[in-house]
């Protein structure tokens, strides 16, 4: 099954894009900051991380940088955002293979951009209109 | 509705609670609708319950879904199974705890029997609010992601209109991005009264006749929706509405009215879906119906715009007339000018604002001629080198005039340089070569054509053909070649406007 690991500081976020994911055939994994994401990332790497930008202890820039100088993985990151901040483009330099994903979620369009990159799941797929 | 058994229940917790209670000596499990254990303890009876539960595979044996009460059932002469059925709060049922146990012997050990039943009882309520509170919290995350669906369209869509200029491309742009967002075959905005058809078709199958299908929106589609007011969404084939909508279309159809700053409906946005696509939602209606606010106030705007443009385009005219009213030869001359300019310009791949300036300056160019007297501009004959001074000061006349109207800034080169000459022996600045701007060496391409087609005062519009001959001869001293070149192959492919302007042509030889 292929691993999701979420991080962003608002518990609504968490559950929405929980309760997508997992319909949709995924394993998900949650944090509430860049910090407790690092453990279970040490612990045990994702298939994909996404995660929100600023936060509370250590933002989602940091995280990244982390994830990829410091332990070397290389997984895709989503990194979801205000359309605003993406525009602003302020992650320079940038970190690779991440790509910005806009705030609001749609889940529709989050679970299109994950069966991109690893195929159709094999659980039954809701389109989330219950 | 909202499917959800125990999947994110701690079961285990549950049966250890249970197994705590009832004490080491009964095989418990935890089953769900179907029979099936989720959760079974681990003593030696363990395997026996495995057996008899697998082997009464549902409903062999009949507990009774409808009492909570505890059931009890012989297996043998020394076992018994105990059945506590497990309900949700709406009544239907989740499945139900399992005891194997010791044969009780009813006189012999009432306490324990009803101590395992009071024990089950409260496991099974605390199961019972468990799975409810599960279910609160999905239906409100359902909630809350159709909510997200609807912020995430309104900030999209926010995003763009705020970038963009309010052309008919923006209803292009939006929707490609209603298509996109809503994984729909085809989007198209339809505003019958301007003509305005933007659609978009990212088809899971191809799409017969899709021009065809645009044709029936815009008509009986459009009178339907227009007429009723209201939304509208066809999944099923043998709808009764469908024959009012469309002749002919096999497609899912969800339709919805646009209106106009006064509630008037005036325009529809309408998403096409194969059918073999899943039935349009309430939740696809509601983000539909969003998308079309969106696009009523875009409307308000575009109209607006468009009303001004009208209006600009007849001052504009206005202007044109005036000047022509002098010189009868002249009629039409700017207008033609402009539309072989325009021609040319897309020819060129001009980018957008480009073309819009050279749109002005070639409608325009001539305005400057109000200020040539009518002695000069009307005489049949060769002008003196005193009255063609006149003649040679009329673009500068343009340029002056229109500098004062802040919008047609960048149209002010074309008109002011529509005079000079390739080899810098034109007027009013005897610019040469690129230092013409690029716009007067256009419109020097399109007036010279005009010219020698054109009827004057003094001899008949000559052909296209002595045309064409006559701007190759000047080729490089009077015309840009480039721009010719690409002026040339314009012409190759006949276009329609050598008939609308009656240009004459040579018979054919041979």
């Amino acid at each position: 099954m292929t691993r999701v690991l979420i991080v962003d500081d608002e518990p609504h976020v968490l559950l929405v894009i929980r309760l997508g994911l997992e319909r949709a055939g995924y394993e998900v994994a949650s944090a509430r900051n860049g910090q407790v994401a690092l453990e279970l990332i040490r612990k045990s790497p994702p298939d994909m991380l996404i995660t929100d930008m600023n936060m509370p202890v250590m933002d989602g820039r940091a995280l990244c940088e982390k994830v990829r100088e410091e332990l070397k993985l290389e997984f895709p990151i989503l990194v979801i955002s205000t359309i605003a901040e993406v525009e602003k483009r302020s992650w320079v330099p940038p970190i690779s293979n991440t790509e910005f994903f806009e705030k609001p979620i749609s889940l529709r369009q989050l679970v299109a951009r994950l069966e991109k990159q690893f195929g159709r799941s094999s659980a039954t797929v809701g389109n989330g209109n219950g | 509705m909202v499917e959800y058994s125990f999947n994110n229940t701690d079961i285990e917790r549950y049966g250890r609670w249970i197994d705590r209670i009832a004490g080491v000596d009964h095989a418990i499990a935890i089953c769900d609708a179907g029979g099936a254990p989720l959760w079974i303890n681990g003593n030696e009876r363990a395997g026996r319950l495995s057996e008899i539960l697998s082997a009464n595979a549902p409903g062999a044996i009949a507990w009774s879904r409808d009492t909570t009460a505890m059931q009890r059932h012989e297996i043998d002469a020394r076992h018994v199974l105990l059945y506590v059925a497990l309900q949700a709060a709406n009544g239907s049922d989740l499945g139900g705890i399992v005891v194997l146990a010791d044969h009780f012997d009813r006189d012999a050990a009432p306490i324990a029997l009803d101590h395992i039943e009071e024990a089950l009882q409260d496991v099974a309520a605390a199961l019972r609010d468990e799975h409810y509170a599960q279910m609160e919290r999905l239906g409100l995350a359902e909630e809350l992601s159709e909510r997200y669906e609807e912020l995430h369209l309104v900030y999209a869509l926010d995003a763009r209109a705020r970038k963009a200029d309010v052309t008919s491309e923006l209803f292009e742009n939006v929707t490609r991005m209603c298509a996109e967002q809503m994984a729909v075959d085809v989007a198209a905005f339809i505003y019958p009264e301007t003509k305005l058809t933007a659609f978009t078709a990212v088809p899971s199958k191809p799409i017969h006749n899709l021009d065809l299908v645009i044709v029936e929106m815009r008509g009986d589609l459009f009178r339907f929706v227009s007429t009723s007011g209201a939304s509208l969404v066809l999944n099923d084939k043998n709808d009764l509405k469908r024959p009012y909508v469309f002749t002919d279309m096999p497609y899912k159809v969800l339709a919805v009215p646009v209106t106009s700053g006064s509630d008037r409906i005036v325009a529809m946005l309408v998403l096409l879906n194969h059918e073999s696509k899943a039935n349009f939602t309430n939740s696809d209606r509601k983000l539909a119906e969003i998308m079309a606010n969106q696009l009523s106030s875009l409307l308000v705007i575009y109209d607006l715009l468009r009303e001004q443009r009208t209006f600009v385009e007849q001052m504009a005219a206005a202007l044109i007339e005036t000047v022509e009213a002098k010189d009868p030869y002249t009629r039409g001359h700017s207008e033609r000018v402009h539309h072989i300019t325009m021609e040319i310009g897309r020819a060129l791949g001009l980018p957008a604002d480009d073309l819009e300036n050279l749109f002005w300056g070639s409608l325009l160019h001539d305005v400057g001629k109000i200020g040539i007297p009518d002695a000069v501009l009307c005489k049949p004959a060769r002008l003196t080198a005193d009255e063609y001074t006149f003649i040679m000061v009329h673009p500068e006349r343009s340029y002056e005039i229109l500098r004062h109207i802040d919008r047609l800034k960048g149209a002010l080169p074309g008109a002011r340089h529509h005079q000079e000459k390739y080899d810098g022996t034109g007027y009013p600045h005897r610019l040469k070569g690129d230092e013409i701007p690029l716009h007067g060496r256009i419109i020097a391409v399109a007036d010279t054509y005009d010219s020698i087609t054109s009827s004057r005062a003094y001899r008949a519009g000559r052909s296209h053909e002595e045309a064409v001959r006559e701007m190759k001869r000047v080729s490089g001293t009077q015309l840009d070649p480039a721009i010719l070149d690409t002026f040339l192959k314009l012409c190759e492919a006949e276009p329609s406007w050598m008939g609308t302007f009656s240009i004459r042509r040579e018979e054919k030889s041979g």
